[in-house]
């Protein structure tokens, strides 16, 4: 009989062997499944690692598709820190979209030092308020915020496209083709964010942003008082309402503050990338989601989403190149779940120690008695 | 499965219905909870497991109802070995058991609760109809149709027994079934157990209180530190005997107060009049408390439990709003449920759930003994934290304060009880406080942790803290307190100075009798 | 995102179909008299788009009355619907035998997808909340589902067996009743025998109390000699079948083409449907219909002529989500009506 031990301590190499021993596993069993369907396993991992990260142009491409994942990681990591699963990460970064592109559209004429950080506020401050309201219905009406989020993902998709496919709103391209096929109005080129090239590839300015934004939260979580709190309220809401501490308001800000990181990756995407409201784009896209996977992958450490969302910016960037009979649209988002599957599989083998139970003395279900630890 | 196949032979010299040999439990960690323990079960007797906390008194009874399995020794039902893989299989084998947190859905009805896990198709009718036959039987009555939430903890402990009586368990095990009886409902109880006994079952009742197993029990088994230290026959029993066994050493019997160099002076530093709070559920928790706590005096509060204690603590702690009345610490009056006001002014807390309420506890030792503190320098400045001076910090307080544990970031779960109070005593009397709050401080302790916590509590009164000690053991309040005040649904009956206590009087009006008091006011 | 493509999708189909050429769609068909009347079409469409939402919701209340949360219904749907869709192309058969082969395929491949969310909350421990996303990501329709269906050729051709309408009898045509309740595919009807199976179970049978006393206190269920740990296993693989069955509703009864995501968000729906109907059957029955009214009202007023904003019909299920749930977690509601006590909640035996 197996039974399983409550680690006390967890020794350091496992915090590195179990991460790695579940990539492993995820990408055995990623082959096995592509093997399955027909395609030589090693030959489409080398292809997604050459087309993803080291054939000519890849890594540029790869940071653009990680910059989105940056963010939405960045905002999933923040809240479920504290225990808020804060699953809009999507609708978030559609109305930091259409905050920041409503921006660029207005401020037309404006000098670009300006509209830029304009764009940049204005996708934060919307993303926030798209947070916001799911934070208020948990903080004070105590409605579960997986849900609502949810919800507002829809209606984020909903909002966009109305503002470009079912109204004439300020978002919309009303000249020329615009009128006949609905698309978004761009904005001012001079508007579009800067890049700085480094000789083999090209680092966006929203990716700058990202980094600057993961650093700025992992100071915030380690070192401030803010981060005291959300880490006393995630893991005992009760002794943090005994110590006094704003649990409504901390749910609020950290949510908003989750939004808004969000929202940035909305004004990244017009600012940097697509330079208008794309709904339809933003909708297919599933930012939010994969957001969710990076942060579940780096372990809610800002630091590590940075690596991670490059990653699977990478995996992401190799799908979208590669796709074809050989190599069909969904292999990624299996691999990607695969990963993360793995990945929360294995955490079990760091905080329990598996123990083969001699016959007949087995407990058969387990938990480490309160005595167990430390004894004084 | 269980392993009993054949109905036991009766006669020629009955063999025991329940016995324990050479069990031993470990736990992760190094723990043994039982240690060759042997235990052997009368039919028709009432058997009393007498040990301190942590005794290993649950771990045995888990072995016996089938949640634990012993990693040595055997369990013999009636005579024949038996092998207990779940629950159900000590159910099959005629053992039932009262847990001391009762197993109860609180949304079912009574017969529900009481059909769990039985086979066949549900017959409500047929259910309901057994509940009331075995309550009429052993004088149990409690309504079938009734919601668990809507009965009273007494009514409850019915159902229990019920639930046990109709699976046909010939050995009920009583895991510490008074603490949450009136002296009167504990009566009624023995009673229950004694019409069980006379139809040949037997009950194991668990207990640490020796007054409570003389009066019940037939025999008794002392455990000490996982490790059976004999049986007696209560009848013939010494109870100083049986203390030094429970207890490994000579003890005082009863309470005897444990003597400080300072009397309360004239300074109230706490003090409530007519508060009146709701509880949890709604209902009306304290309906009018009118208390005083002076400096350098300990005013315990005793009473069963469920009677306002705990919302008594948190309007205190500014966790719980009133609905009238003033609470006052020191010269701030609580204008609003803050915990922060009721800190500035100079309280101190230990709540009764320490571990969940007062600590966080996946959080590391440093981070809970900063959890009041963080918000000012000399911890943070500004936003930010400082680390370093909070690492400083939890080392200065785990010496000062004896908290054993590799080092301030190990996570405060793992600690064992009394190292978990330590904790909590050291960030709130490290506040220098002028008032403090302790809800049953020395629960589930140790002996050894009991008296580091009561040095602690006196220690703090010597330096001038007013304390209001809420407890439910009545020998800890004897030991600490100046003056007693007995609460009962929610109100003070009554407060009585130390010396003059009547532990018989105290016991009457914990059960809300107050029939002597009022005649001596006549 | 998915769900306002699914429905242009489905208008589009609706377009080409035209009147009355395509049975399966109550929607369209318009006959002349009191059944094609504008609230009975209504009513009659709430019904069958609600359908899906009720089998999949009546899944998720059986998982979460054991205490577990199964956030990835979704993915389950798309397993479901991806299993029926290469069942329909492949199993050979009558009609009608294709067809149930396609159901018994969805019920098993949604119950498989279940399996790994109860191994990894069960046996590994995994956060109950992450794990369901977790399938949702691997199995949903960036995932599994379309790797699968690209891979096995799901797209080329429509299927070629559908669920059809069963007329009852000559029910069919009686005036109101007719179009409302006999007028069906077998998995509407096969919904309705569930939502009464499956309220005995709960609230009449010994097993659906052992299961209620596993959701709302494990430990006393445990001690009672339930098997907690078993109970949830079987509860969340039944509940995924169910949502694979919900899933081969799509492509068996209304788009009999694959494509990627086509359950269109519907399982987050089924989900919120759960809480709406208060974890009871009967209850979820109301909301099903009540949401798949919203589902389906943009078309018939389209189809009608009636000018409104898509995107604002679109919207209205995911608001009154919203308003329900934010009712549903207040108030007297909570109190009487609130989830299963020990929803979401690991259980580990004890230790003292």
């Amino acid at each position: 009989m197996i039974r399983l031990e409550r680690r006390v301590d967890q020794p350091r190499w496992l915090s590195l062997a179990v991460p790695l021993g579940s990539i492993a596993v995820a990408l055995l069993v990623g082959a096995v499944v592509v093997a399955l369907s027909g395609n030589d396993a090693i030959a489409t991992y080398s292809r997604i690692v050459d087309r993803g990260f080291t054939s000519r142009g890849a890594f540029t491409a790869t940071l653009t598709a990680a910059t989105p994942l940056l963010f939405t990681g960045l905002a999933a990591a923040t809240a479920f820190r504290m225990g808020i699963f804060n699953i809009g990460g999507e609708g978030q970064l559609i109305v930091g979209a259409v905050g920041a592109s409503g921006a660029g559209i207005v401020l037309d004429g404006r000098p670009a030092a300006l509209a830029i950080p304009a764009m940049l506020v204005a996708g934060a401050a919307c993303g926030a308020a798209w947070a916001g309201i799911a934070a208020v219905l948990r903080a004070w009406l105590n409605t579960n915020e997986i849900i609502t989020t949810l919800m507002l993902n829809y209606l984020a998709i909903n909002l966009a496209t109305y503002l470009v496919f079912g109204s004439k709103s300020r978002w919309r391209d009303l000249e020329g083709s615009g009128l006949m096929f609905p698309k978004g109005k761009a904005i001012p080129e001079a508007f579009e964010f800067p890049s700085v090239d480094f000789g083999n590839f090209t680092v966006s300015f929203g990716f700058f942003i990202g980094i600057a934004a993961a650093i700025a939260l992992y100071v915030a979580f380690r070192s401030t008082r803010f981060g005291f709190q959300t880490r006393v309220i995630g893991d005992e809401p009760r002794a943090a309402a005994y110590a006094g501490m704003r649990t409504k308001r901390t749910i609020l800000a950290l949510l908003a503050l989750s939004g808004a990181v969000a929202g940035l990756g909305g004004a990244s995407d017009v600012g940097d990338t697509r330079h208008l409201l794309d709904p339809k784009a933003l909708g297919q896209a599933g930012y939010g989601y994969a957001g969710i996977v990076v942060a579940a992958l780096a372990r809610l450490n800002p630091l590590a989403v940075v690596g991670v969302s490059i990653l699977m910016g990478g995996l992401a960037n190799a799908g979208r190149a590669l796709q074809g009979p050989d190599f069909p649209a969904g292999l990624v988002g299996t691999l990607q779940g695969l990963l993360l599957v793995c990945t929360l599989a294995g955490e079990l083998f760091a905080r329990y120690r598996i123990r083969r139970a001699g016959a007949g003395a087995g407990v058969v279900a387990v938990a480490a008695p309160p005595g167990a630890g430390v004894q004084g | 499965m269980s392993d009993v196949t054949s109905e036991p032979t009766r006669a020629g010299g009955s063999p025991p219905a329940l016995s324990a040999r050479g069990i031993t439990k470990r736990f992760p960690g190094g723990v043994v909870a039982n240690e060759a323990v042997d235990l052997d079960v009368a039919p028709g007797e009432v058997h009393a497991l007498l040990g301190e906390n942590g005794a290993g008194k649950s771990t045995l009874s888990n072995c016996f109802t089938g949640l634990y399995r012993p990693d040595e020794g055997s369990i013999l039902v009636d005579g024949a070995p038996v092998s207990f893989h779940s629950p159900r299989d000590a159910i099959e084998a005629g053992i039932g058991m009262v847990h001391q947190h009762f197993r109860l859905v609180e949304t079912f009805t009574v017969a529900e609760n009481v059909a769990l896990g039985e086979h066949g198709p549900l017959r409500k009718r047929a259910d309901a109809a057994r509940v009331r036959e075995l309550g009429e039987r052993y004088g149990l009555e409690v309504d079938p149709n009734a919601r668990i939430w809507q009965l009273s903890v007494g009514q409850q402990q019915r159902v229990e027994i019920i639930k046990a009586l109709s699976r046909e368990a010939r050995i009920l095990i009583l895991d510490e079934p008074t603490a949450v009886l009136t002296p009167h409902e504990a009566e009624a109880l023995f009673s229950v157990l004694r019409r069980m006994t006379a139809e040949g079952r037997s009950v194991i009742f668990i207990s640490h209180k020796l007054d409570e197993v003389r009066a019940v029990a037939d025999r008794v088994t002392v455990l000490r530190d996982g490790r059976t230290e004999g049986t007696r026959s209560v009848a013939g029993a010494d109870s100083r005997e049986l203390a030094r066994l429970m207890v490994g050493r000579d003890v005082t019997l009863g309470a005897e107060r444990i003597e400080r160099s300072t009397a309360p002076t004239d300074d109230v530093l706490l003090s409530l009049s007519g508060v009146r709070a709701a509880g949890d559920h709604g209902r009306e928790a304290l309906a009018g408390i009118d208390l005083e706590v002076h400096a350098h005096e300990i005013v315990g509060v005793c009473g069963v439990s469920g009677n306002g204690q705990r919302e008594l603590a948190e309007v205190v702690a500014g966790m719980r709003a009133t609905t009238a009345g003033t609470v006052r610490i020191g010269e701030t009056e609580l204008s609003r449920a803050d915990p922060r006001i009721a800190q500035r002014a100079g309280l101190a807390h230990v709540p009764e759930d320490r571990l969940h309420t007062g600590l966080a506890p996946s959080l590391p030792i440093e981070d809970n003994l900063a959890l009041r503190a963080y918000r000012s320098p000399p911890l943070a400045t500004g936003p930010f934290l400082r680390r370093r001076r909070i690492r400083e910090q939890a080392t200065e307080l785990m010496a000062a304060y004896d908290v054993r544990a590799p080092g301030p970031t190990t996570p405060t779960r793992v600690l064992s009880g009394g190292n978990v109070q330590k904790v909590l005593l050291a960030r709130e009397l490290s506040s220098s406080p002028k008032a403090l709050v302790a809800a049953s401080p020395t629960r589930g302790l140790d002996v050894g942790a009991i008296e580091t916590v009561r040095t602690l509590l006196v220690d703090a009164a010597e330096r001038g803290v007013a304390i209001l000690l809420l407890s439910e053991d009545l020998d800890e309040i004897l030991s600490l307190a100046d003056r007693i005040a007995v609460i009962y649904e929610g109100r003070i009956q009554a407060v009585v100075s130390r010396d003059d206590a009547d532990v018989e009087e105290l016991g009457l009006l914990m059960g809300g009798d107050r029939s002597h008091l009022d005649g001596d006011a006549a | 995102m998915i769900a306002s493509t699914a429905l242009v999708q489905v208008a589009t189909v609706l377009a080409q179909a035209g009147d009355g050429a395509s049975s399966a769609l109550p929607v369209a068909s318009t006959g002349g008299g009191v059944n094609s009347n504008l609230l009975i079409v209504i009513f009659a469409s709430a019904i069958f788009y609600g359908t899906p939402l009720l089998l999949a919701a009546l899944g998720e209340m059986l998982t979460e009355r054991s205490g577990v949360l199964n956030l990835g219904v979704e993915g389950m749907m798309l397993m479901g619907a991806v299993a029926a869709c290469w069942t329909s192309l492949h199993a050979g058969g009558s009609g009608w035998m294709v067809v149930t082969q396609a159901m018994l395929a969805a019920v098993v491949v949604g119950g498989l997808t279940a399996a790994l969310h109860a191994v990894l909350v069960l046996t590994f421990r995994v956060e109950q909340i992450v794990s369901g996303l977790a399938i949702t990501i691997l199995a949903g329709a960036a995932g599994l589902s379309s790797y699968l269906a690209a891979s096995l050729d799901l797209a080329s051709s429509p299927i070629p067996h559908r669920l059809e309408p069963i007329h009852v009898g000559g029910l069919a045509d009686l005036p109101v009743a007719g179009p409302l309740l006999f007028d069906h595919n077998l998995l509407t009807y096969l919904s309705w025998v569930l939502v009464a199976v499956l309220w005995w179970y709960l609230f009449r049978s010994r097993r659906g109390l052992h299961l209620r006393a596993v959701g709302e206190s494990p430990a006393t269920a445990d001690a009672m000699g339930i098997d907690v740990v078993r109970t949830r296993y079987v509860h969340t693989i039944a509940g995924g079948g169910l949502a694979g069955l919900a899933g081969a509703f799509y492509p068996l009864a209304i788009i009999p083409l694959w494509s990627d995501g086509l359950t269109g968000g519907r399982g987050w729906i089924a989900l919120a449907l759960v809480i709406f109907g208060f974890w009871r059957p009967e209850l979820i029955l109301v909301g099903a219909y009540l949401f798949g009214a919203f589902s389906s009202l943009g078309l018939t007023l389209q189809a009608r002529n009636v000018e409104v904003s898509t995107q604002l019909l679109d919207s209205l299920p995911y608001l009154m989500t919203i308003v329900v749930l934010v009712f549903v977690s207040t108030g007297w509601a909570r109190r009487r009506l609130g989830a299963p006590a020990a929803l979401g909640t690991p259980y580990e035996r004890e230790a003292r």
